[in-house]
């Protein structure tokens, strides 16, 4: 006898077993994460869909528009350069910390001297707050007394000297450093955690076979961590897609001249400087189907290549 | 490469080989000063912008132009007196404390239950609220920041601390409910059945019985909690609105935005409110690593 839930039947559900059985205090139990999940979740999720479909400054009356949000949203240059933008984000810093962070797993994998401290040392930057990171590389990038320019000078290479934020053509790269730099330990240790995994007998027969340092790469560590790999890419697309704002925020909010805006400040400018929240909550949910996707795209993959995670 | 001949500091010993110089060739050993190289230049460029910031917290306005890369020729401590008063810290951290505390606790009274009752209990419907938890998770709040406002809006929660902890612990539920049923799953029912034979209620049950012996698992939710809402921007800047119930990561954006020639003042604020959570996390860096681990790779 066995009160484990693999073998519970759904079938249970007439009212007086309902209260009988478990139903009653598992009503209990749950009720209070379904009323916080209700208010916090669900209610936003569906007002919002509703609120995309009216025009609302969120004090006037509302008034019915349809799709007109989403239309209008086809045709603003700014948006589309923001998703534009967003994309380039997200791809850059999905492949940047997925190769860094594997990379870096290598390395903190060997047997050294030292090899707790590297750990923790590279994951420091993770415990670091948005905020944190993002004012401390606004100094970095400091085109008077910033790191970036004077380790340039250093080297000699002052040529290179530019305002790292404040140049059209490099702030969205500038920034997509930053995101990587705070969260590169964060995959890393990821990484780290499967490469323990693999049996070291694969790589001592594949040594004896003639196996070298590279082929054992390729075809050992690399087939292996494909789960791994999963992981971090489904962890890094959403992050990369919602997670941005505070560092665009504190970075450039958005500048100079919509250069480095993302969908989620052109959302909340919309919102807070403008009073637009219908069309705000149409970019939301515009993202939100993005974001949905490209992960139910991600999930589906995994499971056609048979990955168990 | 003295240093090598010492056995490797690891204790998890699973992947470390043991390893001495003398086993080492040539080759081995240029190897492994390549790897040294590489893992110092991670260092360098993860920790020097952090010392950096400590230097510059210590030196005055004039040093920081003439010395922009060593450490301060005096310490200035007046920086953080004045950082902490400026910023308004006492106020600000007061804030971070009260959200952050109140909304892991909601969270961890809101989602044991919760956990318990889908992963232990038999009752119609337990496979669509874990249906629901898993769905939710793929929807990040971030996307419903306007209407989420008008939500807190109209429950008049906006500038209200406890009101944006409830907001906290409700988008930090669907994986806290996930990472905990996965916890209550493997305990074995044998347990909970003895339990029951001598008449005790599932509620008394999940206090006495099982939540300690998930602890792991409610220590991984106020990790992974903790570091989220300590550290969040997006979801504060948005219900937050009112200078005097602003949280730390808020309160150095204003003042950053305010004063922006004080650079020194601003390095102090900034390792004020950096350096605790740095400690912490030192402090507790195995169980941190080890907890985010678990959850990632099975097995």
């Amino acid at each position: 006898m066995s009160t484990r839930p693999q073998g519970a039947a759904p079938s249970a559900s007439r009212f007086g077993r309902f209260v009988s059985g478990d139903g009653a205090v598992a009503f209990v139990m749950i009720l209070p994460a379904a009323i916080l999940f209700c208010l916090f979740y669900l209610w936003p999720f569906v007002n919002g869909f509703w609120l995309s479909l009216h025009n609302w400054d969120g004090f006037s009356d509302p008034s019915w528009a349809g799709f007109s949000n989403y239309q209008r949203l086809a045709h603003d240059r700014i948006f589309l350069a923001a998703l534009r933008n967003n994309l380039i984000f997200v791809l850059a810093v999905v492949v940047l910390k997925n190769v860094l962070g594997l990379g870096l797993a290598l390395l903190l994998n060997r047997a050294l001297v030292g090899r707790t401290f590297f750990r923790a040392a590279a994951f420091i930057p993770v415990t670091m707050s948005f905020v944190a990171v993002g004012l401390l590389w606004s100094w970095i990038y400091n085109p008077v007394f910033g790191l970036l320019n004077g380790a340039l000078d250093l080297f000699g290479l002052g040529g290179l000297k530019r305002s790292w934020l404040g140049d059209a053509d490099i702030a969205l790269y500038s920034i997509i450093v930053v995101d990587v730099w705070k969260w590169l330990g964060f995959h890393a240790v990821i990484y780290l955690a499967g490469l323990q995994t693999i049996p070291a007998e694969l790589y001592e027969s594949a040594t004896m076979d003639g196996a070298g340092p590279v082929q054992r790469f390729w075809h050992i560590t690399l087939p292996m961590m494909m789960p791994i790999v999963f992981i971090n890419t489904i962890l890094g697309l959403s992050g990369a897609f919602v997670r941005n704002f505070d560092i665009v925020y504190v970075l450039t909010k958005g500048g100079p001249n919509h250069a480095t805006e993302v969908v989620l400040t052109y959302m909340m400018s919309k919102a807070f400087q403008d009073g637009a929240m219908s069309y705000a909550a149409a970019i939301g949910y515009v993202l939100f189907l993005i974001v949905g996707l490209a992960s139910v795209a991600l999930l589906a993959l995994m499971r056609r290549q048979r990955l168990e995670v | 490469m003295s240093a090598a001949a010492n056995p490797p500091l690891s204790r998890d010993g699973s992947a470390a080989h043991r390893f001495s110089v003398h086993r080492l060739g040539a080759r081995g050993i240029l190897e492994l000063a390549g790897i040294y190289a590489a893992l110092v230049l991670v260092l360098l460029e993860t920790l020097y912008p952090l010392l950096w910031v400590l230097f510059g917290s210590l030196k005055t306005k004039q040093e920081m132009l003439s010395n922009i890369w060593g450490p301060p020729s005096s310490l200035v401590f007046q920086n953080y007196v004045d950082a902490w008063r400026i910023a308004g810290m006492g106020s600000r951290i007061v804030s971070s404390v009260f959200v952050t505390g109140s909304a892991l606790i909601i969270l961890v009274a809101v989602a044991t239950p919760c956990a318990y009752a889908v992963a232990r209990l038999r009752f119609p419907g337990r496979g669509l609220v874990l249906a629901v938890a898993v769905a939710a998770m793929l929807v990040p709040p971030q996307v419903m920041a306007i209407p989420l406002f008008m939500v807190a809006r109209d429950l008049g929660l906006i500038n209200n601390r406890l009101g944006i902890a409830f907001v906290y612990a409700a988008t930090s539920l669907p994986l806290s409910v996930f990472i905990l049923r996965s916890f209550f799953v493997t305990l074995p029912a044998d347990l909970e059945d003895a339990a029951r034979v001598d008449g005790a209620s599932r509620l008394a049950i999940l206090i006495h019985i099982m939540l300690p012996l998930i602890r792991p698992g409610v220590a991984l939710i106020l990790i992974f909690g903790f570091i989220e809402i300590w550290n969040d921007f997006f979801l504060a800047f948005l219900l937050l609105r009112d200078p005097s119930v602003q949280t730390i990561p808020l309160g150095l954006v204003s003042f950053f935005q305010q004063y922006d020639s004080l650079w020194t003042l601003y390095f102090a604020a900034l390792t004020i409110t950096t350096l605790p959570v740095i400690i912490v996390f030192i402090a507790m860096q195995r169980q941190f690593i080890a907890g985010l681990t678990a959850g990632a790779v099975k097995g």
